[in-house]
């Protein structure tokens, strides 16, 4: 028997100002075990949906929403203790060294931490695990929060333009925990770069105004095509 | 060119279509009316007036001088060409007028309403009122450059310094332990919050201050009850002392935590616990200087006045992270607007109000342990729920 999709979603609408939707007939299906890239213009409604699956976004109807075959919402303390996002921009906890960080998401979803160090290495953030957040850079600040994600494997990871801001080689880095995280669980991540969704992902997802037009799956992926498709989009 | 630039922070304090200054007018306006047809009249000698004023608006032009919120915008202007006396009068002119127009008039409009005052007493609040812009503008360019006899000409420069370096860079932050990466013993996640917020109290002068001056506050309370019965002393005293609560904005303070407690799984029980204990606990410290100092005044106070105290410090810790976990103050323009945001007072004027209802039904302290402990345990539920 198939297992249902990790999360499906019917007829999602999210607006910010009532009539003005920036997410309208939205219905995708996420499955256990895949790669996910978005990508569209600014305003096609990436971070919005990314928002919306972290629980911040509060105005939205979705004919049905279902984890695991079962109804479910956004906000459900099950359905959060399953997922974790890396937002684009973060300045969140700037009073905690990477490490107490690292230890307050563990200690809320309820886990023991695992051996860290060859993320930190990966990411090359070794002497930037004992200063407060607030006194690092940006690049450095989303590596705690990367590190951080990828040491707690949720169900569904949620990154939203995680590129933003690496240096070359954690961004090398990156793809790699990306490509390789099918074997965790689902990683779901927007990007503006097409190579970094080209290189990861199982399916690729050209979002505009608000909808998906274009699904790429795996055997579909294919760099040319896909920039084909959004200077379609930019023309349009 | 200078028309634009005030422009630009005229827009970013008072609103994109300046909305806000018709609100504060108009709050200005009932708030006179209302008081001053209760026909309520307190007589308040001039110094006092004019000591007021310069005070107030000196301490909240010293806040919004000293805010961080402002440094992100003027990092972008000041990359541009514009000339830097044009850029400092704009900014430091338009956080006087924000000031003067939202703060210093609204204490006006409270306190016209209930003295009568006259033409040249006027004038002179005025005068007081400038002068709480300038002086601490001065105070703050001086505390910055040693270099006070060539204040008039760059001064461009040392408003820059501080957004151009941003706020530590350079500086090592005193938990800061640069040695190997190491993996710290795993503590619950309270301890970690709690370490958090004292290092977010410590960071913050503004609010190290009031814990400071709170706690200076209640050793002279009750020296200043004179000859009061000593029933109401101790529950309005105590009520007193709710009236500053720090880190009672924490959230609305820092829009990015905001946002990160509420995507964490568990942290109504996590994070709202912790910052309960945390704000009771710097509660019960301010009232236990407090009893002290009235005990060594009254003699010995028993076990009634500490569980007073107690149930003051908990209800005000309870009643604070309710309201900002369920209501957190947005569209602030300046950090000291939420030091002044009436939702802050929700809280202690209740205590207040409770605190003389106390004074003249002592037993009702028990009646209101029945309630607090209903309270804790609804929040509970539907922090579950």
């Amino acid at each position: 028997m198939n297992r249902p999709p990790l999360l499906s979603i019917q007829n999602l609408r999210a607006w910010y100002r009532p009539g003005k939707h920036i997410l309208t007939d939205f219905s995708i299906e996420i499955n256990a075990h895949e790669a996910i890239g978005l990508i569209g213009l600014n305003g096609a409604g990436k971070t919005t949906f990314l928002n919306l699956l972290s629980g911040l976004h509060p105005h939205f109807h979705a004919d049905r929403i279902l984890v695991d075959g079962c109804e479910s919402t956004f906000r459900n303390p099950d359905f959060k203790l399953r997922r974790y996002t890396v937002f684009a921009e973060d300045h969140s906890f700037q009073y905690f060294t990477f490490w107490e960080y690292l230890s307050y998401v563990f200690a809320a979803y309820g886990q023991k931490i695992p051996d860290v160090s060859c993320l930190v290495e990966g990411f090359h953030f070794g002497e930037y695990t004992d200063m407060l957040l607030k006194d690092l850079s940006m690049g450095n600040q989303k590596k705690a929060f990367l590190i951080t994600a990828f040491t707690l494997k949720p169900e569904l990871l949620l990154l939203d333009e995680p590129v933003n801001g690496l240096d070359f080689a954690s961004t090398e880095y990156l793809y790699q925990l990306i490509a390789g995280y099918k074997e965790h669980g689902t990683v779901l991540f927007s990007s503006h770069i097409l190579e970094s969704v080209t290189l990861t992902s199982d399916r690729v997802l050209i979002l505009e105004n608000g909808k998906i037009r274009k699904n790429f799956e795996q055997e579909e992926i294919d760099t040319a095509k896909i920039r084909e498709a959004l200077h379609e989009e930019t023309h349009l | 060119m200078k028309k634009h630039i005030y422009k630009a922070f005229a827009k970013k304090l008072f609103g994109a279509r300046y909305e806000r200054l018709g609100k504060t007018v108009f709050t200005e306006i009932i708030l006179f009316y209302s008081l001053h047809i209760t026909g309520l009249q307190v007589r308040i000698a001039p110094s006092v007036l004019y000591l007021m004023t310069t005070v107030f608006t000196a301490g909240i032009m010293w806040q919004a001088l000293s805010s961080s919120d402002h440094a992100g915008q003027l990092k972008h202007m000041l990359m541009l060409p514009f000339v830097g006396k044009e850029f400092i009068s704009g900014y430091v002119g338009m956080l006087g007028i924000y000031t003067l127009i939202t703060k210093t008039t609204m204490l006006w409009s409270a306190v016209f309403a209930v003295s009568d005052r006259n033409l040249p007493e006027l004038i002179v609040s005025v005068l007081c009122a400038l002068n709480g812009v300038f002086l601490p503008s001065l105070i703050f360019v001086l505390l910055r450059n040693m270099d006070a006899y060539r204040f008039f000409l760059p001064l461009h420069r040392v408003f820059a310094k501080p957004f151009y370096m941003g706020q530590s860079s350079g500086r090592q932050s005193p938990w800061q332990t640069v040695h190997a990466a190491r993996l710290t013993p795993q503590k619950s996640g309270c301890a970690y919050m709690w370490k958090y917020f004292f290092r977010y109290l410590t960071a913050h002068k503004n609010y190290l201050v009031n814990t400071a001056a709170m706690c200076g506050i209640a050793c002279v309370l009750p020296l200043l009850f004179g000859n009061t019965e000593p029933g109401f002393i101790l529950p309005i005293g105590l009520g007193i002392l709710s009236m500053n609560t720090p880190l009672c904005t924490l959230l609305s303070c820092d829009p990015s935590l905001n946002q990160a407690v509420r995507f964490l799984p568990g942290q109504k029980r996590l994070f709202c616990v912790s910052y309960c204990v945390f704000i009771f606990g710097v509660n019960l410290t301010v009232d236990i200087i407090f009893l002290s100092s009235l005990a060594a005044r009254l003699g010995s106070l028993g076990m009634d006045a500490f569980l007073m105290a107690v149930f003051f410090a908990l209800q005000g810790a309870v009643g604070s992270v309710w309201l900002e976990w369920s209501y957190p103050i947005k569209n602030w323009k300046i950090e000291s607007d939420l030091w002044h945001h009436p939702r802050k007072y929700i809280v202690p004027a209740a205590l207040v109000l409770i605190a003389g209802l106390l004074g003249t039904v002592p037993w009702f302290l028990y009646i209101l342990y029945g309630i607090l402990g209903i309270e804790i345990l609804a929040v509970r539920c539907s922090f579950e729920g």
